[in-house]
């Protein structure tokens, strides 16, 4: 893929050469969204605004990390989605179990190649970083998972968020020292695999 | 912990610090554990939030013309007949309210040119005049009709009470009635005012308008079909 070349075509006005872009970020822009929001669908209707207000100021993009530029569009559209989430709060429709209580991680988003031990692991310790995550503020929420879920540099995160490299790399440490509080309180629920003192070893 | 030892670190575990930076925090590591507890603590959390799934999007967010807000090209003439309709249907209400207006302007000075009693209706309403003129004549035939009559010979008496039963006669019985029927005919069969913009411009105006408008439809429709 000329990232380049579809910039340039989808800046004249090509939907199809911006659709191959949106194909190929789709996932990166859905998982920030997700790990901001919180919600599928939250983070589902943000993604599509992000990409639709990206299409129509496609043309200010001068260069640089075109992942970055997005990523400050659907950073924004979380914002946005957020705003309104606080003016029209509403209920999560959550699937039931056969007991009648909420489904924390519905059958219906497993990954078919995981067992099922597998995947009340992963679902859990995705339970448990969720949790924390959303106890953040939100300008430290949206550093770290640019930084340490999308795996961005510290200047693209800067030019995302727009804020000095000092401040991307102070929240990013502050961030990171809170998450590590909160997810000292599920060490016990985590499986084996996902203990911290395994995973600092892994590192 | 200092916020200043905190970002140190947390740069340290990223490989973002300056050599220099790097081995003066190295020696300090090995003297400070509580140091050296907290880049365990900012280490294991990096390496969980790394271990967290990746979601596929639930759907593609690809877009379509409709989201973006683009329409089919039109051709140039497009604007042109959407004015021509706009104007005529403008024109066309308008032509309606004049009319309208023109017709009650006209009722309105009858109105007051039959009822004045005391003002000149004949200055007032030329129209009126002449309405009145026929009926005046009226009163002043029969009277001239009836300038004969005391001339009769008593011979013709009889025939005078045949008269009597003749339409003149009639005619003169009646005077008063007749002037009163001739004015009400009078009324009815005047004129209405002649609309000030003729109903043939009208129905031209209604035309443009209807046209254009489905003209317009008609070309969106081919647009769509061949942008598609």
């Amino acid at each position: 893929m000329n990232e380049q070349a579809l910039i340039t075509d989808a800046q004249g006005g090509s939907l199809d050469a911006f659709n191959t872009l949106v194909l190929h970020y789709q996932d990166s822009v859905f998982n920030t969204a997700l790990r901001i929001l919180g919600d599928e669908d939250q983070a589902a209707d943000a993604s599509q605004e992000a990409f639709i207000s990206a299409f129509k100021s496609i043309v200010s993009f001068r260069g640089g990390s075109f992942k970055g530029w997005l990523m400050r569009t659907v950073t924004n559209a979380c914002y946005d989605e957020l705003r309104r989430k606080k003016r029209r709060p509403t209920t999560p429709l959550e699937p039931d179990t056969d007991d009648g209580e909420e489904m924390d991680s519905p059958r219906w988003l497993a990954d078919p190649n995981m067992t099922p031990a597998q995947q009340i692991e992963a679902d859990e310790v995705e339970h448990a970083i969720q949790h924390c995550l959303n106890n953040l503020p939100l300008e430290f929420k949206t550093v770290v998972v640019m930084a340490d879920i999308q795996g961005m540099d510290y200047t693209e995160v800067a030019a995302a968020v727009r804020v000095p490299l000092g401040t991307i790399k102070s929240r990013l440490a502050r961030a990171r020292l809170r998450l590590r509080e909160c997810l000292q309180g599920f060490a016990e629920l985590l499986p084996a695999s996902y203990r911290l003192d395994d995973g600092i070893k892994a590192s | 912990m200092k916020p200043r030892d905190l970002e140190l670190l947390s740069t340290y575990l990223d490989g973002q610090l300056s050599p220099s930076d790097s081995t003066r925090l190295e020696t300090r590591l090995k003297t400070d554990p509580e140091l050296d507890s907290v880049l365990t603590d900012l280490r294991a959390a990096r390496t969980l939030l790394r271990k967290l799934p990746a979601r596929k999007a639930p759907r593609n967010f690809t877009l379509t013309r409709k989201m973006v807000g683009q329409n089919p090209p039109l051709p140039r003439t497009y604007p042109w007949f959407r004015f021509a309709s706009a104007l005529a249907t403008l024109l066309f209400f308008f032509s309606f309210g004049v009319n309208t207006v023109g017709r009650q302007m006209a009722s309105q000075a009858q109105t007051f040119g039959m009822g004045g009693g005391g003002g000149n209706t004949s200055e007032e309403s030329p129209e009126l005049f002449s309405a009145q003129a026929p009926a005046a004549a009226a009163t002043e035939a029969p009277a001239l009709e009836l300038a004969p009559a005391p001339t009769l010979m008593p011979t013709e008496v009889a025939d005078a009470a045949r008269i009597v039963d003749t339409p003149t006669a009639k005619t003169i019985g009646g005077a008063e009635n007749a002037v009163a029927q001739d004015q009400l005919q009078v009324q009815k069969e005047a004129p209405s005012p002649t609309p000030l913009i003729p109903s043939i411009w009208q129905t031209a105006l209604a035309v443009i308008a209807v046209g254009g408008a489905l003209f317009m439809v008609l070309v969106r429709q081919i647009s769509a079909r061949r942008w598609k």
